[in-house]
């Protein structure tokens, strides 16, 4: 950067501010995110010493009048519900997105891919009251062998965010599709493959990053949702199956990390350290979650992106 | 030059525009707090809104506990409570100075399922209770009832219903044994769930139970003895034991539209509000009966 003449210098100032605005938009986001974490930290800080980190995240009993306060049955409850729900959505969503992109002609794909969309706008409450004045009574009936106490159940709030990740996996699977370029579905089409196996054997593996990212980021809105969640999932304490895979735990209520976190704990915690820091503490476990989601999506894209197109 | 002005200005005026909101017109007057409170106060803030333009928010995020933090914080100008205050209130909040004015008074009920009361079961002892809220009981049938698994939804902790119920069960909230249960939260919530679901009970404000999907359980009165039903006149009277009183809290002296809001209920039309709701008014409200000993002061200013 010379000190030049009059031109070069009024030349140059127009994209230095520009510049310096975009980073700064940068600087605050990066920063709003340090200091959430750093303030979570913080305020957690008492029960990590008390209990230390295994202690807390592998607690099997929540009673905070008693100080017993430790996580992994709710851990367990946002595990089991996301993992319904990531089950649920994968084959509709990825079924969807390849009947739109590689079936559907043009306009069709455009009103089908509106329509997904369209369902990704619903706020969650709305998908919460429906949860609660249509889906719990079909579940509870579903569920009858197990003997479910009532249709608040986790595999109730699995299914009612299969429904709110669907449009995330079809609409980022859909665009991982589109974006293998078409010389290779005319290649193979020239080479005599039909249109299922040059969509199976040569357009799906090419798009697989994008469609893994796909579901990485419908895990991470699923991890994170919580009104709609909250009204059908019996928000009930220390529910732990004894195998991990029992399916007789999802018959039964449970509790996930922001179910806990949208109760009212939050106001009786007040005046209370350990058991606010023990609630911070949940928020820190599902801000890493996210966040550890979020960055393998973009990771997996970035892989992804930088293969060869060609083999 | 010219660009790094026109940026300025942007700025100043995004500044001045937040700054206007605060000196603009009068704020309104926000409540918060209990499910149970709530119909008696938002109904009078329409009136407060259409007589005398005042301008009331009413919500009711987090129930009495909810109205109180809110309250303690500065968030709003009163809160509503279905509970009396106490001590450890006053000392999880110190610098408030809470105000609890009773503009009325309700009793909580044990609400059950149409099929529970249907199947015979009409009044529950304290004993029988315990067992249910300690998960002593597997089914309905031990208690004269349907083959059903018993579906207790809880109220939330520092939901004033769940106060009044811990107080008549164990003495008091933190006496409670801790168990685990399914949770509800509002009022609403609470009817909802139960009516829609076999087997279900949970507590649940007396004039909130319809008496078409969901029925009022007999309760054993303060001091032993035979169940008492929930009607207005054992209400009034104090043989029913889960009496609680609905409180405005005011931090401090009230604001003046807080006082025209407390004026507003404390007067007949503001009572008349409080009957039609399906609560009991200050002026129907007794001497306790000789029952009770853990009962709330209800009607005492």
């Amino acid at each position: 950067m010379t000190a030049a003449g009059s031109t070069e210098a009024l030349g140059r100032r127009p994209v230095e501010w520009l510049r310096l605005a975009c980073f700064a938009g940068s600087a605050v986001a990066a920063l709003f995110l340090v200091s959430l974490v750093g303030l979570l930290l913080a305020q957690s800080l008492p029960i990590w010493r008390e209990e230390g980190i295994l202690g807390f995240l592998l607690g099997r009993r929540w009673f905070y009048r008693s100080g017993e306060l430790g996580a992994l049955a709710m851990i367990y409850g946002t595990a089991a519900v996301s993992a319904v729900a990531l089950a649920l959505a994968a084959p509709v969503g990825l079924g969807a997105a390849i009947f739109t992109a590689e079936v559907l002609p043009p306009r069709a794909r455009l009103a089908v891919k509106t329509t997904v969309e369209l369902l990704a706008g619903v706020p969650s409450v709305v998908y919460g009251l429906l949860g609660v004045l249509v889906l719990r009574d079909r579940v509870y009936r579903l569920l009858a062998p197990f003997e479910p106490l009532s249709g608040d159940t986790l595999l109730t709030g699995g299914l009612l965010l299969a429904v709110m990740v669907l449009p995330t996996v079809t609409t980022f699977s859909e665009d991982a599709l589109r974006g293998v370029p078409g010389a290779h579905r005319r290649a193979a089409r020239g080479l005599g493959l039909t249109r299922a196996r040059t969509t199976f054997t040569v357009v799906l593996p090419r798009a697989l990053p994008g469609i893994a990212a796909a579901h990485l980021l419908a895990l991470g809105r699923a991890l994170g949702e919580t009104i709609a969640v909250f009204l059908v999932i019996g928000r009930r304490d220390n529910q732990l199956p004894e195998s991990a895979l029992s399916f007789d735990a999802l018959a039964r209520g449970g509790q996930t990390l922001t179910t806990k976190l949208g109760g009212a704990e939050t106001f009786l915690a007040w005046g209370d350290p350990k058991h606010w820091a023990a609630l911070m503490a949940l928020a820190l476990v599902l801000l890493a979650l996210v966040v550890g989601v979020t960055l393998a999506s973009a990771a997996v894209l970035a892989k992804g992106g930088g293969r060869a197109p060609v083999d | 030059m010219l660009r790094a002005g026109r940026l300025l200005l942007a700025s100043a005026l995004l500044a001045a525009g937040c700054g206007a909101g605060e000196t603009g017109a009068a704020r309104a007057l926000r409540v918060s707090g209990s499910t149970t409170v709530n119909p008696v106060v938002a109904r009078a803030a329409e009136i407060l809104r259409a007589e005398r333009g005042l301008a009331v928010v009413v919500d009711t995020q987090g129930g009495s506990a909810g109205g109180l933090a809110a309250l303690a914080e500065g968030r709003v100008d009163a809160a509503m409570a279905s509970r009396p205050l106490d001590e450890r209130d006053r000392s999880r909040y110190p610098e408030a100075d809470f105000r609890p004015v009773p503009i009325g008074a309700d009793a909580v009920a044990l609400a059950v399922s149409r099929d529970v009361w249907e199947g015979g079961v009409r009044a529950l002892s304290r004993a029988e209770m315990r067992r249910i809220y300690e998960g002593r009981i597997a089914s309905w049938h031990e208690l004269g009832g349907p083959d059903r698994p018993v579906a207790l939804f809880a109220k939330e902790p520092g939901r004033g219903t769940w106060e009044a119920f811990a107080d008549w069960l164990y003495g008091g909230s933190a006496e409670a044994p801790l168990v685990a249960h399914l949770e509800v939260g509002s009022n609403e919530e609470a009817r909802t769930k139960v009516a829609s679901t076999p087997g279900g009970i949970t507590q649940l404000s007396a004039a909130w139970v319809d008496g078409e999907t969901l029925f009022a359980l007999a309760v054993e009165g303060a001091a032993g003895g035979a169940p008492v039903a929930p009607t207005a006149a054992a209400i009034a009277s104090g043989r029913y034991p889960m009496v609680r009183p609905l409180l405005l809290v005011t931090d401090g002296e009230p604001t003046p539209a807080a006082r025209a809001l407390l004026d507003l209920l404390l007067g007949p039309r503001g009572q008349e509000l409080v009957r039609a709701a399906g609560y009991l008014p200050l002026a129907a409200l007794g001497t306790p009966g000789p029952g009770g000993p853990g009962e709330p002061e209800a009607g005492a200013p």
